[in-house]
């Protein structure tokens, strides 16, 4: 999503107006109130040709005020709507749990729990098609940390522009990504790497600065943090598309690390409705894969039963059918394994840097 | 009818039977086994006679238990009690013998049946700590309290008196004169233990099956310091009914028993001996056995051959003979259940019911079945079963008691509560109560503790189970329904004003008229009952709003189950209506508009605050009604049926009741019993029908 995209300030207000006419009008007629919403799960989600990701589809759910849950979820969408459209009135900004707190105040529309309030925010982006930024809402999610030789420009609390190059301006724990990444907020501004290799865990993040990775292979690392933030995924998609350099994902070799490369590479059911800004089609998972385990005879652990229930659920996820990946879940199940990136280990601290890594990139193109 | 000296009368009943050395060898069946349970079994012993003598002396008693440990495994024992006392001349005799009261020679329900009790713990006490049991004791009549110490001579089965004097007794928790009481302190060896099997247990349940007494207990340390206290204050002011003493049935009897009788008769013919002694047996049933028998009327009971003794007792099985009199139960009463259980047990939903009487080879016996659910009862594990026979609790043996038995046939899958596998006791926040009241309560064993099998009981229990349990099942109902109802006039009272006036406000709209949304959203007709209790009138009043949210008119016949029984009545009813059945009233509606509501209200005499807390509500009509059932007219037909019946028999009974009884005055066998009470709740409202022709039926002598 470019800037032409992004949406005035009337243009916010007048989508949420639209929200509450459609209650407004269908009680006028008569009818109970009610709120149009797709379905979100793995089912109605679809590959979108045009723009290479995953979207929502055409099934379409409908909230309305003939249960009293549902009643009181419009109720509370109608307040949150009062309360953005007086934050961009005063030009304020609020976090999630913020506005969580702040519906104590609003009487039978308080919110049960923050997830109510977060999925309530979503929903909202959803059917309005903007983008909780436009809200004024933040999140609290951790953003991302990145060492590399690129640079950018991140706009201050004091509102001046400094310039950040995330290998020799940072310490040890690298860069943080704040939440807002966008244009108004982080200039991508000069690089010289030849790819960018995200990674799940903080011990293998830490082990391949130790051992001098970034430099010695020319890329830049990102700490992805288990299922990454947001604007986590936006940066990356932001890299890929202005500076055109690929993208690697190198995770635990589990059901669950398999969905944190889906989400960056085919787009996440909760955000479907964004994919398009938040996905990177050009993602390439590195590893670990169920092969490496059997190829490099890693330590494994048996897998749980919640572990078996999630790769029985990727077998019909659309986002995983494709060859590949239905070989590699159909290949785990049959072994009954599965490994930590950190289990390399087993060949020595340098055994990930000095021979592992080179191979796999070496398969995919990116050898140094 | 108080009598001046009934301390003197009721003791002066008791025979004397010399078992004390075969107590000593066999203390055991007694319930002094093991320590925890020796003191059980003595505060027990204590108790049922003070309940005894309070019931007999019509007193409402206040029992107090004291329980101290001084060293070892030995403790005291004091309990006191507010009744008649006994006389001086009788305490060696209380005490110091196992009595066999009049309870045994006589048939009626009471606490005891064998009269051993006190004796016991007497016994037990010089046994293991080798001293003597004090007792203070005080009559009415007398101007102070005898004060003196026992033992027992177990070889010549009498007391050893000691330490006797006369003094004023002042109550040391009151500082009062005492008037009449008895006050017992006793060392023994034993261990106080807590838990299901305990003394607080004891008493907890007692005071459930007892709800007129007011029972306290306090465990001490041997500093001093409480380890455990409870105190359960009467809520009810109604002592039992008194029982009536009864002749045997003769469906009951034993050839031993009845060649005993004939032995001991001083009847001079047969015929008189069969109406003097025994309940049932009208003149002409009298003439039939002997014809059938082939013994000759004017034959000398004493002269009577063991071989026609036996060709009596087959035609006992076969000539029609009335039910035995059932005065001789004392059933607890479905309300007072109630109330005792709300005495232990905090619950929201409480479900009892009193059968009628019924006979068992002779036996009259009737149950009693309490359920209570919710509150704070806990939801995980078994439910809490409580035990009574005659109002004892049963705390032992659970799982080999016929009562038991018939609660784990029921399924209760069907009533809401759990049941893992479909049999044995269910799970959930529950406690059952059963009662079986009798004047011959089986025991599987001496130690009576568990109810044997019978199958007249097993069923009468499971009927009542079976009662209760669809009383659940309608509360359980009806509460999900009043939820839900609940949720939808939130939704349309609260939420849905809110987001008409908060979406109008954000768009800058008018506000919508909501009316058409509501009938909607509802879609149905919604029946709302609230009890509540008119101090003034001293009314339990209900009223019920009924409201229209659909788009038709509507019109019902609402009808209410309300406890309808002796001294209870439709006091305050403004829309009139009339009586469907018993305990169930009707009133017809004006038709209902839509978007409209209607009240109905009436109040109910003869209750007290709290008696009434649910009420069912039923209709007639098209389309449903949230928070109301459709009446099944089978159903309400069956029960009109039903209360025919019943008060045709009873007024058969009446008739031939009254016959016996004139008999049996004349013969002075049984004290006067044309004032007792027959207030039972299963007793029907008498009138008599004219159209039900019953009379000429056994036992009719005109």
């Amino acid at each position: 999503m470019s800037d032409s995209t992004r949406k005035s300030r009337e243009q916010v207000v007048d989508s949420l107006h639209q929200v509450a006419a459609e209650m407004h009008n269908r009680m006028q007629r008569g009818e109970p109130p009610r709120m149009t919403l797709p379905v979100r799960s793995k089912t109605n989600i679809s590959f979108d040709n045009r723009l290479g990701v995953f979207k929502y589809g055409k099934g379409k759910t409908v909230r309305d005020a003939t249960k009293l849950g549902s009643a009181r979820q419009l109720l509370r969408t109608l307040h949150i709507t009062e309360f953005i459209e007086e934050m961009i009135d005063s030009g304020k900004s609020s976090t999630l749990r913020e506005m969580y707190y702040i519906s104590e105040g609003w009487g039978n529309g308080k919110f049960g729990s923050q997830n109510e309030s977060n999925n309530l925010a979503e929903d909202l982006e959803i059917v309005t098609k903007c983008l909780r930024e436009d809200f004024k809402l933040r999140p609290e999610e951790d953003g991302a940390r990145i060492i590399g030789n690129i640079t950018v420009e991140e706009k201050n609390r004091r509102g001046e522009w400094m310039t950040i190059n995330c290998r020799d301006d940072v310490g040890d724990s690298g860069y943080g990504v704040p939440y807002n990444v966008e244009e108004e907020k982080l200039k991508l501004v000069d690089e010289d790497i030849d790819f960018v290799m995200a990674i799940e865990t903080g011990g293998m993040f830490d082990r391949l600065i130790e051992n001098g990775f970034d430099e010695e292979s020319r890329c830049a690392l990102i700490h992805l943090k288990g299922q990454p933030a947001r604007s986590t995924r936006r940066i990356m998609r932001r890299i890929s598309d202005e500076w055109k350099k690929p993208i690697v994902v190198f995770t635990d070799c589990d059901p669950w690390s398999f969905r944190i490369f889906a989400s960056i590479a085919y787009g996440a059911i909760k955000t479907a409705h964004i994919s398009e800004y938040l996905a990177t089609k050009e993602a390439t998972y590195l590893g670990i894969t169920a092969d490496d385990i059997l190829a490099y005879d890693l330590p494994s652990d048996d897998l749980s039963k919640q572990d078996s229930n999630a790769l029985e659920a990727e077998l019909s996820d659309p986002r995983f059918n494709t060859g590949w990946w239905q070989e590699q879940i159909k290949l785990m199940q049959e072994m009954g394994k599965k490994a930590e990136q950190q289990s390399l280990a087993k060949y020595g601290l340098d055994f990930v840097t000095d021979t592992y890594l080179p191979e796999k990139l070496d398969g995919i193109g990116l050898g140094y | 009818m108080i009598r001046m000296n009934e301390a003197e009368e009721i003791s002066s009943k008791q025979k004397q039977i010399s078992i004390s050395e075969f107590f000593e060898k066999n203390k055991h069946f007694l319930g002094f086994d093991t320590l925890p349970r020796a003191v059980i079994t003595a505060v027990k012993e204590s108790v049922d006679n003070s309940l005894d003598a309070c019931e007999e002396a019509r007193i409402l008693p206040d029992i107090r238990v004291e329980i101290r440990r001084t060293k070892g495994d030995e403790l005291e024992l004091i309990t006191q009690d507010n009744g008649p006392g006994i006389p001086r001349d009788a305490i060696e005799n209380v005490f110091g013998k196992f009595l066999l009261g009049s309870r045994f020679h006589a048939i009626r329900q009471t606490r005891g049946q064998q009269g051993i009790g006190i004796t016991g713990v007497v016994m037990y006490s010089q046994l293991t700590t080798g001293s003597k049991t004090h007792v203070v004791s005080k009559i009415k009549s007398d101007s102070s309290a005898v004060y003196v110490d026992l033992g027992v001579d177990t070889k010549k089965n009498k007391a050893i008196k000691s330490g006797e004097k006369r003094d004023i007794w002042i109550d040391d928790k009151t500082g009062n004169e005492v008037s009449h009481g008895l006050r017992i302190k006793t060392q023994m060896k034993a261990k106080y233990q807590r838990g299901k099997k305990s003394v607080f247990q004891y008493l907890r349940m007692t005071s459930i099956v007892n709800p007129h007494a007011s029972i306290s207990l306090v465990v001490l340390d041997r500093e001093g310091s409480v380890i455990e206290e409870g105190d359960w204050v009467r809520t009810s002011n109604k002592l039992p009914r008194v029982v009536e003493e009864i002749k045997p049935h003769p469906h009951g009897i034993q050839l031993g028993t009845l060649q005993r009788m004939l032995r001991e008769a001083n009847d001079r013919k047969m015929t008189s001996f069969l109406k003097h002694n025994f309940s049932g047996v009208s003149p002409r049933a009298a003439k039939e056995i002997l014809a059938m028998a082939e013994v000759e009327e004017g034959r000398t009971p004493k002269r009577i051959k063991a071989e026609e003794a036996k060709t009596m007792i087959s035609a006992f099985q076969t000539v029609k003979l009335l039910k035995p009199p059932m005065d001789c139960l004392s059933p607890i009463e479905d309300l007072l259940i109630k109330k005792g259980l709300s005495k232990a047990i905090d619950s929201r939903f409480a479900s009892t019911v009193t059968r009628s009487p019924s006979v068992s080879q002779g036996n009259p016996f009737q149950v009693e079945v309490g359920l209570v659910f919710g509150g704070d009862l806990t939801s995980d594990g078994p439910i809490e079963i409580l035990r009574f026979a005659n109002r004892v609790p049963l705390m032992y043996q659970q799982g080999g008691c016929l009562l038991t038995k018939s609660l784990e046939a029921v399924n209760w899958k069907n009533y809401g509560l759990e049941q893992p596998g479909g049999t044995g006791i269910p799970k959930g926040p529950a406690a059952v109560l059963i009662h079986l009241a009798s004047t011959n309560v089986q025991f599987t064993s001496e130690a009576k503790e568990a109810v044997s099998y019978n199958e007249e009981v097993f069923e009468e229990i499971r009927k009542a189970m079976l009662e209760v349990g669809r009383g659940l099942k309608n509360h359980l109902k009806k509460d999900s329904q009043r939820k839900k109802a609940k949720e939808k006039f939130e939704l349309v009272n609260i939420i849905l004003p809110e987001i008409s006036k908060k979406s109008s406000e954000l768009l800058g709209r008018e506000e919508p008229d909501l009316a058409p949304v509501i009938t909607q959203i509802m879609n149905a007709v919604f029946l709302e009952e609230v009890l509540s209790w008119d101090k003034e009138r001293r009314l339990s009043m209900c009223s019920i709003t009924i409201h229209n949210y659909t788009a038709r008119a509507r019109a019902y016949t609402i009808l209410a189950k309300w406890p309808e029984s002796y001294g209870t009545s439709m006091e305050y009813n403004p829309k009139g209506g009339r009586k469907e059945a018993r305990g169930l009233w009707a009133w017809r509606l004006d038709t209902l508009d839509p978007g409209t509501s209607t009240v109905l209200e009436f109040g109910i005499s003869g209750l007290s605050k709290g008696d009434w807390n649910e009420a069912d509500i039923f209709f007639r009509g098209n389309g449903e009604i949230i928070g109301a059932t459709k009446m099944d007219e089978a159903l309400l037909e069956e029960q009109r049926k039903t209360e025919a019946l019943e008060a045709a028999v009873q007024e058969v009974r009446d008739n031939g009741g009254v016959s016996v009884r004139t008999d049996m005055e004349a013969s002075q066998v049984l004290p006067n019993i044309d004032n007792n009470e027959l207030g039972g709740p299963n007793v029907v409202d008498l009138s008599p029908s004219a159209d039900t022709d019953w009379f000429g039926m056994e036992g009719d002598e005109q």
